[in-house]
This record gives C-alpha cells, sequence and structure tokens, in this order.
C-alpha cells in the first residue's frame, strides 16, 4: 500500500517518532514507586482496514454499544434482564463496577457511555472478535489523532495517492458528545493531574476540544450545581463533565472517603440532573470481564437482533458445565482475573509450570466468579518496522463509538501491537507500541 | 475577550515566564564565562575548570540554582498549560529540554546549548503569535520581565541595563493581567531613579510586585 523502500520507511519512522517526542507525546508509568515519562512507540507501517470491512465493524460496533447502554439502564432500574434469566445476579452484584448508589438515577438523555473503547482482534481466518468492552475512561484516542497529523506532514503522497477516511475529526465528535449532554454551563475535562498515565491525552483533548483542562482544586458545588472558580474567584457553572477519574475517586462523601482528587457532592448533583458526568458513574457493571460473556445475549434481549460480531469463545468456570471445560482443556486456554486490567491477570494455560498449574486450578475453584477462560485466538500477525526490517507482531484495535442521540463509530482507532514477537499483551504499559489506523474510504 | 483562568494556571503562566527568562539570561551569562575559563586563570562558584562550573552551573539536576533545574519547572509548568498555550508553543519547551540533555553529554556543550536558547526564543515567539487571548500572553510576559529585573540586579548588570528592563516591565504591569501591589511599584520605581541603584532593595520590591509569585516555583 506505501510501496516503500527500506530507507523511505526508516526516514519516515525516525521523523514521525522525533515529533511525536517533540510534541511530548508520551505515557506516565510508575516504577517502583517513581513517576516516568515515556515515549509511546510509534510503527510506520499502518494498519489497512478495508471500507467494506470498516462497515460491517461499524455496524457491530454500534449494535454492541446500544445493547450495553440499554443493558446499564436496566439495571440500574427495572433489572428486566435478570428477572427474565437472561444474565445471572452473581455476576451484577459481586462486580467492582456496580455501584447502589447509581439505583434508579437517570443521566442526561438517558445516556451512560458516551465515549466507548471497544477491543477487537482480526483472527488468522480473517474473523473479528471482540476482547473486551471499555465503558469507563478508555484512553487513547489523542495518540492516532495526533500521529495522523504528523504521519500526513512526513509522507503526503501515501495520503494523496490512497483514499483514507480523515480522522482528525475526533475533537469534533468528542465536543459534539460533550456538548449533547451538557445541562447549561461549561465543558471541563477532569483530570487527576500531571502524574496520571494518560495526562498526555486529557491535556491534548482538551486544547483540540477547547474545553477547561480542570483538577478538583477547580471545582466547587454550590447550591446543588457544580462552578469552575476562578483566579479572581469569580464563579462559571459548568455543564459537562469528561472525568477522567474513576468512579471511586470521583466524590469523596459518596464514594472513597479517602479520594484526595475527586468533588465533594458532584455525585449528588448530578443524581439531580444538574450535570452531565461522562461517562456515567456505575458503568463498571457492563465492562466486566464476566459480564463480557452475555453480551452477545445482550443484544438479543434488548435489540432483538442477533450479534454482528463476535466474542472470544469465552468460558464461566462459574457455570459447573464450563468449569469442567476448562480444567480439561486447560493447556489450550487463556484465563484472565477480572478485577485485573492493562493486561495484568492473564495467564496462558500452556506457559505455565506443573506446580502453578495445581496452585492456579486450586484458586480457580475456590473463586469462581473471579475468572474467564478463553480460546486463543490465532491473531492475524500485522507487520511493524524493526532494526531495517518488516516482522509480524501481534496487535489489537481499540475502536472507539461515541454516543449522542446515536452511536457513533470514529473511523479510526488505536491499533497496539506487542513488541516482543512471542507475546500476545500489547499494552503501552508493558512495552507495546501504536500504528496508524488507515480505513478506507471507498 | 478574556481567558477564564484557574489560579493555579495564572500561577503557572507567570512561572513559565519567568523560569524561560531564567534559563535564557543565565545561559547567556554562562557561556561568557564558560568562554572566560577557557584561557585559563577564572575561577566561577568555586569552580577551577570550565568542566566542573558546567556540572555544577548548568547541569546538576539536584541543584536548584542550576540552569538545567530552572528548564524543567519551566517544563513542569508549560507540560500542564497545553490547553492553555497550545502544543506548538508547548513544543519548544520540549525541544528545550531535549537539546539540554543532548548538552549534558556534550564535549563542546556551547553549541549544543545555543540549541536551548534557540527555542526558548522561538517558545516567546510563538507564545506571542499562537496565543489568542491576551490576558495569557500578558502574564508569561510579565513573568519574564519580572525575573529580568531580578536577574539583572543580582547579576551585577549595569545600571542602565536595569532602567531599561524596569521600563519594559512596568509597560506590561500596565497591561493588569495580574493583580499587583502598587506600593512595592511605586518604591521599585523610586530606587532606578537613583544614581547607584540600590541592588538589594530592587530585588526585595520586585519579588513583592505579584503577591502570589512565591506559589508554585
Amino acid at each position: 500500500m506505501m510501496n516503500l523502500s527500506e530507507h523511505e520507511l526508516r526516514e519516515h519512522y525516525e521523523s514521525v517518532n522525533e515529533q511525536l517526542a517533540r510534541y511530548g507525546v508520551k505515557f506516565g508509568i510508575y516504577k517502583n514507586g517513581v513517576f516516568h515519562e515515556q515515549l509511546f512507540p510509534f510503527d510506520m507501517i499502518p494498519r489497512v482496514i478495508e471500507h467494506d470491512e470498516f462497515k460491517y465493524l461499524e455496524r457491530g460496533l454500534k449494535q454492541r454499544v446500544k445493547a450495553l447502554n440499554e443493558f446499564i439502564k436496566d439495571i440500574y432500574s427495572d433489572r428486566k434482564i435478570i428477572s427474565d434469566g437472561v444474565v445471572a445476579e452473581e455476576f451484577i452484584y459481586s462486580g467492582s463496577g456496580y455501584l447502589v448508589q447509581c439505583d434508579g438515577i437517570l443521566p442526561p438523555e438517558n445516556i451512560y457511555s458516551h465515549i466507548s473503547g471497544i477491543d477487537l482482534v482480526q483472527g488468522k481466518n480473517g474473523s473479528w472478535y471482540i476482547l473486551e468492552d471499555n465503558l469507563r475512561i478508555p484512553s487513547g484516542a489523542s495518540y492516532p489523532m495526533i500521529a495522523r497529523d504528523l504521519c500526513r506532514k512526513s509522507f503526503p503522497e501515501a495520503f494523496e495517492k490512497n483514499h483514507i477516511e480523515d480522522n482528525r475529526n475526533y475533537a469534533e465528535l468528542l465536543r459534539s458528545t460533550m456538548d449533547y449532554v451538557n445541562t447549561g454551563g461549561l465543558t471541563v475535562i477532569l483530570t487527576p493531574g500531571r502524574f496520571n498515565a494518560a495526562y498526555f491525552e486529557h491535556s491534548y483533548l482538551a486544547e483540540q476540544t477547547g474545553a477547561r483542562l480542570v483538577t478538583c482544586e477547580d471545582l466547587k458545588v454550590e447550591n446543588d450545581y457544580l462552578y469552575f472558580i476562578d483566579y479572581s474567584g469569580k464563579k462559571e457553572k459548568v455543564g459537562a463533565v469528561y472525568r477522567r477519574i474513576s468512579d471511586e475517586y470521583l466524590d469523596p462523601v459518596n464514594f472513597n472517603r479517602e479520594s484526595l482528587i475527586g468533588i465533594p457532592h458532584i455525585f449528588d448533583i448530578y443524581s439531580k440532573g444538574n450535570v452531565a458526568l461522562i461517562n456515567a458513574p456505575g458503568n463498571g457493571v457492563a465492562d466486566d470481564k464476566g459480564i463480557y460473556y452475555f453480551v452477545p445475549a445482550m443484544i438479543k434481549y434488548y435489540l432483538g437482533e442477533e450479534p454482528i460480531l463476535n466474542n472470544a469463545p469465552t468460558y464461566l468456570p462459574y457455570y459447573e458445565e464450563d468449569m469442567e471445560y476448562v480444567l480439561e482443556n486447560f493447556d489450550s486456554l487463556v484465563l484472565k482475573d477480572v478485577a485485573e486490567a492493562g493486561g495484568y491477570g492473564v495467564v496462558f494455560g500452556n506457559k505455565m509450570t506443573k506446580h502453578e498449574k495445581e496452585n492456579f486450578i486450586a484458586h480457580l475453584k475456590s473463586e469462581p466468579r473471579r475468572f474467564i477462560a478463553q480460546e486463543v485466538i490465532d491473531f492475524l500477525d500485522i507487520d511493524i518496522y524493526e532494526n531495517g526490517n518488516a516482522v509480524p507482531r501481534k496487535a489489537d484495535l481499540r475502536a472507539f463509538v461515541l454516543m449522542a442521540d446515536e452511536p457513533l463509530v470514529w473511523k479510526s482507532g488505536l491499533t497496539r501491537f506487542s513488541r516482543n514477537p512471542d507475546s500476545f499483551i500489547v499494552n503501552s504499559s508493558q512495552g507495546g507500541g501504536f500504528k496508524d489506523t488507515w480505513v478506507m474510504a471507498e | 475577550m478574556m481567558a477564564i483562568l484557574s489560579l493555579e494556571n495564572t500561577s503557572r503562566l507567570f512561572w513559565l515566564g519567568r523560569y524561560s527568562e531564567r534559563v535564557y539570561t543565565t545561559l547567556r551569562f554562562f557561556a561568557e564565562q564558560f568562554d572566560a575559563m577557557i584561557d585559563g586563570g577564572k575561577n566561577f562558584f568555586d569552580c577551577t575548570t570550565k568542566e566542573d562550573f558546567a556540572k555544577k552551573y548548568c547541569f546538576d539536576e539536584n541543584n536548584p540554582n542550576s540552569i538545567y533545574f530552572a528548564l524543567i519547572k519551566a517544563y513542569d509548568n508549560a507540560i500542564e498549560l497545553r490547553e492553555e498555550i497550545g502544543s506548538d508553543t508547548f513544543s519548544y519547551i520540549q525541544m528545550a529540554v531535549y537539546e539540554m540533555n543532548k548538552a549534558k553529554k556534550s564535549a563542546a556543550p556551547l553549541l549544543q546549548l545555543q540549541k536551548v536558547v534557540d527555542n526558548i526564543a522561538a517558545f516567546w515567539g510563538m507564545a506571542d503569535d499562537k496565543i489568542d487571548d491576551e490576558q495569557i500572553r500578558s502574564i508569561i510576559k510579565l513573568g519574564k520581565r519580572i525575573e529580568r529585573v531580578d536577574l539583572y540586579s543580582r547579576m551585577g548588570a549595569m545600571d542602565s541595563d536595569i532602567k531599561r528592563e524596569v521600563a519594559r516591565m512596568n509597560y506590561r504591569i500596565a497591561k493588569k493581567s495580574l493583580n499587583f501591589n502598587s506600593e512595592h511599584f511605586e518604591k521599585l520605581n523610586e530606587l532606578v531613579k537613583e544614581e547607584n541603584i540600590n541592588r538589594q532593595a530592587l530585588i526585595t520590591e520586585v519579588e513583592s510586585l505579584i503577591e502570589f509569585s512565591s506559589l508554585m516555583n
């Protein structure tokens, strides 16, 4: 597609990475308790998704996010999906994502997951599988946004010759999504601060959307409304908060009392409909790794449709039948701790020693609700440029679905890859890199 | 239209102006002294070699008086101001940090340090050109002007230079981007009318001009 010589490829690789460094495109990571900023390695060879293939993904993603929104609404109101026996109750209430405080609360415009990050992989047979739904604070859109801008500077011919969807509209789409639910007033992006892993993204999205980047110090709840306090003490009403801090730390009065990064009483005024929180608190109930198993059933239940996109074949050891299957096929499965994220808590049955396996199975039997097991999908390898050669590596795709009156899929996404040839783990915190994702316009 | 600025960001803008100026002016001073040491016989800051002088005065990241330290402080403020100043403007501070790190490893640091100076100058130019909001621009410039008067007073600049810099600072103060203490402002302007400027008194007055200037440094 790019038709580049090795020399050109190296030149573009270097120039784009140099520009990313120039703009401080980094993520934060704590090592031994010390904060470090790291560049996010960019690979010049794009992932290409053909027009029709993306149309198919788009349909599937919209369908999935619609159903997930319906599910959250149902769980915090009538819970019909439980009474109708589609989802087991245990998976709702025992998960850390369910917030009892959200019961009976309807967010502005009934939207819960305004920004959904859905992780997919493509198998070697070409089929796409959903790996994970991220409905709390999915991050990563800023990296392909800025990378595209730099790639166009570095290699204009590629964009001239190929009809690629322009992905530089993310800020505009995000702004519309935030404005759609704004209850009247400023739109702000709430960050825990400079030493958060995704701080670059917070500040870049604020710059690009024109929203104010704020910390808890800048906001105050007074007389049932939220205000931004400026340097002179003047107050300005806030109508929408794109919060980049987790539910637990959002409001020390209603959630974790020890939170120093939250805003006291923000949840109270949200529950009265006086401010929009993006994404809504309590969404974790729907993106738990255990709940993932039920999403195809949710789609049928709420939308009366067959799921367009498939889950990776998943087993819940919580069910006796599935536990038997998992124990019989242990070596061919990947096991995931539902309480972990970021590529942590993921183990492959065939990589364990005998002793590790025995310990793990004992743990699995004592806490079956805590784990899911999945067939190992043989990902389609994608070439990356490394030391003068194109080498195949595992990669996933985080698609971003924005929800206003209707769900909208950003015609791009974050393609992350593993730099380790033997690894399936693509997370940036574990050394992965990212690529531009070309969605073809025709 | 005035920006809606938080107290923290107002303070960060002010200190970004101050630290960027500190890097710029102290680097020029460093280059002159470093050059003088090439011929031998000159000691600065108890340093007998130019290498030791570079290490202590310029590159010691743990020394709050080093140029490196001032640059990191400028960066620490700038990185939290991306949405106020824009990525393009921010990028020059980021590049100054990269160049400073290269200079630290170089046997001929002055050449590389010139790139730090270039990036600081480009940062100011970019701030002037790309930041639409006058108040934001003005706070950065006010920090820069106050820092220059302070540094010139401490570093033995000629009275005529100090008077010129005070006049430039007064112009910026008159823009009223930040509240200032008029009593200290008047005293400061009295001091520079004297034939021999009392440097210590001038430093005290200039440091008292902006009340929150002790924050975030």
